[in-house]
């Protein structure tokens, strides 16, 4: 199959026709995403029997417009309520949260959608053109590599505590050691786990992020009396405005398009995933920001960057699946069953056999997105007002559905036990000034670091220098310097100049 | 390419709605026939998977069921726990009811060498009975397709010079034990790189970060022309088609390595087996009957994998695998666990 013009068409054509089977993946997506917990992963396998009795094209397709809308539902909580959905829209939280307070929800809720709607509609025609070229992508970023980029998104730590460094390197610090219990990566040897067999696989992530973020904010809600946001004056805005909000959106189509990129080169990535695409994407929007200082306070790049990133990642993900037959993360692997399940051969293989399909998949996630388009208006418009609940009606509901979001993913009563206990570390870190993302993020990066330095020791039999052996380490590593100390060299010009001036 | 494009002009929602429709109904009938019947199973099966969703596991188990349910009467409903190298899956299963409505579906090579080099206390006879054994396949050794190294003798000539790095799921694995028999039997220096998994490991061999992988056979085969086979640690090559007529480690090098494979088997409680020898005769004849079933040999060809891999074993021959994969590990126990 030629992707000429009337090669396109085709494909086109065919997924439009899908069109009855996308609109309610993407309602149950969207819903899914902005429940923590729940995300494309679990509701696919939930779902599983019922994929599995469709035809194999009709399957893929909904698994897909789920898997895109749940990026994009994931970002909703995060926005309004400091929740974020899922672990890829944990970054968000860190200035849509400050845009809810400060009255403009509604603004952040569709910079959060534009951006989704674009990275994704960006990256996955990317993929479709270039879809061979990027499988390569794995041949060069190996485990060394995966070590530096791991530390991009873990430099977001010391963004954060900006502020106050000490307590924000104690909370990274507290993260990554959350991060370090489990079974280690080589001998599977059991490490700070207390001899509880649920944390032979890590701290699971979803308890961990549901009661930093969700539980913590419930408790402090608590304390007051009126809704999250502080300002609610025009929290509900008109038709003009919600169109206003999301045309003006697009003037960030420069930072959505290379951040949806990152995100798309870091979900090739075997191993990696929406959050760390997520924290890099922001970190890198801040470092290259004309005003970095306003990043954290409700700046709309801090919106856009994440939130294009994560669902760059989507189409990431199936790249290494579609190209060499291996899937690039979870939800990959469950659309794998289903390929098998139907006995379609995947790989190279699924595009000499079944190219419509192949090349069909793709596309579905481009049409995906232009049907979540539509859902963008009303969404922007209406779901702001629920910065406006009392706290006293949210909180419950809040700590009930982040509880259940806490048991879904596995099933265990003790992982709701997991989540109270990161809610009360959550709040008395926000009690004491310490920051729950960055806390979050030592515990997400924190064993994927490890994993990717244990594998690249182990490799090159514990010679550290392997971690500068490569000429894309090399390139990774100064790129890492100077993401580190530009912003205060700048600042220090930009200061010296101004002593100049005065 | 033409099926799919006719069902871009009409039955796709068709499809969807009898799709649905038809779930719910065989649901409700399947159930209430069983439940009509009184006897055993009068409700789904539930199935533990000790691995991650979407691995071989996954697959094996889903190709079964998906001809066994017709003869069993009911669906069945599965659970991963993966972690610490099987261990979670394990520890989670023993401890639900033991009522044979509760199975394990176990990769009897890496989970019975695990209860060893971990220390688990779960003890093979004791704790869990393998009542079927499904399918077994030989562990094999290969390269990406973009290596430059062609054949085993090769891999073990460059070992020679310096250490040959290979890719495994995990430490605890018969394909572990394959290399470091290789190593032994050569002189030549390997080492082995755990990825936690099939798909990374495999990943690692196609983009060459490792020198070469070993993996259970159906696994290079499923990729096709992304896979060299350079040996296979078997008597003889069961799908010599599928592999580019790859040699077994013994033909490659003039060496006398035992073999190295891993079967999947169909496990219970042992408390189970004891308690319901009734239910017990039922899994095992439905089992058999699925095994003999012409539709499973289908289901496996359609899922990209050989037919030569169904190995329909009873509980003694499962037993008596697991038993030999024991003694294997206890045989490497420090080199596999770090000691």
């Amino acid at each position: 199959m030629e992707l000429d013009a009337a090669g396109l068409t085709t494909l086109l054509l065919h997924s439009l026709s899908m069109w009855w089977v996308i609109i309610p993946a993407v309602v149950v997506g969207i819903v899914m995403g902005a429940i923590p917990g729940f995300a494309a992963h679990n509701t696919i396998i939930m779902l599983l029997p019922l994929t599995l009795a469709f035809d194999v094209d009709v399957a893929l397709t909904f698994m897909v417009a789920l898997y895109c809308a749940s990026h994009l539902g994931g970002g909703i909580p995060a926005i309004l309520l400091n929740i974020p959905g899922t672990g890829g829209a944990a970054a968000t939280t860190l200035d849509g949260y400050p845009m809810a307070q400060k009255g403009q929800a509604a603004k952040a809720l569709a910079l959060s959608f534009v951006a989704s709607v674009m990275g994704g509609l960006v990256t996955s025609l990317v993929t479709l053109f270039l879809l061979q070229y990027l499988a390569r992508v794995g041949f060069y970023v190996r485990s060394v590599e995966m070590v530096v980029i791991m530390l991009f998104g873990l430099a977001l730590i010391a963004a954060i505590a900006a502020e106050d460094m000490l307590k924000g390197l104690i909370a990274g610090a507290f993260g990554l050691m959350l991060g370090a219990m489990g079974a280690d990566h080589i001998y599977a040897t059991p490490r700070g786990t207390f001899g509880m067999l649920e944390l032979f696989d890590g701290v699971p992530l979803v308890p961990a992020l549901v009661g930093l973020f969700a539980i913590s904010e419930a408790l402090v809600m608590l304390e007051s009396r009126g809704g999250s946001a502080k300002v609610s004056a025009g929290v509900t805005p008109t038709w003009k405005e919600t169109f206003h909000n999301i045309f003006s959106s697009f003037r960030h189509w420069w930072l959505t398009i290379w951040t949806g990129m990152v995100g798309l080169l870091i979900g090739v990535l075997p191993g990696a995933g929406a959050s760390i695409a997520a924290f890099v994407a922001y970190q890198q929007a801040q470092t290259f920001s004309r005003h970095p200082e306003k990043f954290g306070t409700g700046c709309e790049e801090g919106v856009v960057a994440p939130e294009s990133a994560n669902n760059g990642v989507t189409t990431g993900t199936l790249v290494p699946l579609l190209a060499i037959g291996i899937p690039g993360g979870s939800t990959a692997a469950v659309m794998m069953i289903v390929l098998q399940y139907h006995g379609v051969p995947f790989g190279p293989r699924l595009f000499m056999t079944e190219p419509l399909l192949a090349y069909g998949i793709i596309m579905s996630m481009f049409v995906s997105y232009v049907l979540m388009l539509f859902t963008v208006f009303p969404m922007a418009r209406y779901l702001s007002t629920i910065t406006t609940v009392p706290s006293c009606y949210m909180a419950p509901v809040i700590i009930a559905f982040t509880l259940i979001g806490a048991f879904a993913p596995r099933t265990f009563l003790f992982d709701i036990g997991i989540a109270i206990a990161f809610g009360v570390i959550g709040y008395v870190a926000r009690k004491t000034g310490y920051h729950v993302a960055a806390i979050l993020i030592g515990v997400i990066l924190g064993p994927l670091l490890e994993k990717s330095f244990l594998l690249s020791m182990r490799i090159s039999g514990n010679d550290p220098t392997v971690l500068f052996s490569s000429n894309i380490s090399k390139v990774l590593w100064v790129l890492l310097i100077l993401t580190l100390t530009l912003p205060a060299i700048m600042s220090r010009i930009k200061r010296r100049r101004t002593e100049s001036l005065t | 390419m033409h099926r799919t494009k006719s069902r871009l002009l009409a039955p796709s929602r068709r499809g969807f709605l009898g799709g649905a429709g038809g779930l719910i109904g065989a649901t409700a009938l399947s159930g209430s026939r069983a439940f009509a019947q009184g006897q055993f199973p009068e409700r789904n099966l539930s199935v533990t998977i000790p691995t991650a969703e979407g691995g071989g596991a996954d697959r094996d188990a889903r190709v079964f069921a998906s001809v066994w349910k017709d003869h069993i009467g009911v669906d069945l409903e599965y659970e991963y726990y993966p972690g610490a190298a099987g261990q979670v899956g394990y520890e989670f299963y023993l401890d639900k009811e033991p009522n044979a409505y509760n199975l394990l579906f176990a990769n009897l090579g890496p989970e019975v060498i695990m209860m060893v080099t971990q220390d688990t206390g779960i003890e093979v006879g004791q704790d869990i009975v393998y009542i079927q054994q499904t399918s077994s396949e030989p562990m094999a050794i290969w390269v990406g397709a973009e290596s430059p190294i062609q054949t085993l003798q090769e891999l073990v000539d460059l070992s020679m010079t310096r250490p040959v790095t290979v890719s495994t799921s995990r430490l605890p694995h018969p394909g572990s034990i394959g290399v470091l028999s290789l190593a032994e039997a050569t002189g030549g220096q390997f080492t082995l790189v755990p990825y936690g998994g099939g798909n990374p490991t495999a990943m690692a061999a196609i983009t060459q970060e490792v020198d070469a992988s070993v993996l259970p056979f159906a696994n290079p085969i499923a990729l096709a022309d992304q896979a060299r086979v350079l040996g296979v640690f078997a008597e003889t090559n069961v799908a010599p088609a599928e592999s580019g007529d790859a040699p077994t480690v013994n033909q490659a090098l003039g060496t006398s390595i035992p073999n190295f494979d891993s079967s999947r088997a169909w496990g219970v409680h042992k408390a189970a087996y004891d308690q319901f020898p009734d239910r017990i005769a039922i899994l095992k004849e439905t089992m058999q009957a699925t095994l003999e079933d012409p539709a499973y040999a289908e289901a496996v060809k359609a899922a990209g994998l050989p037919t030569a891999f169904i190995d329909a074993g009873d509980e003694a021959v499962a037993m008596a695998t697991a038993a030999s994969m024991k003694e294997l590990a206890t045989k490497y126990r420090d080199l596999l666990s770090g000691a």
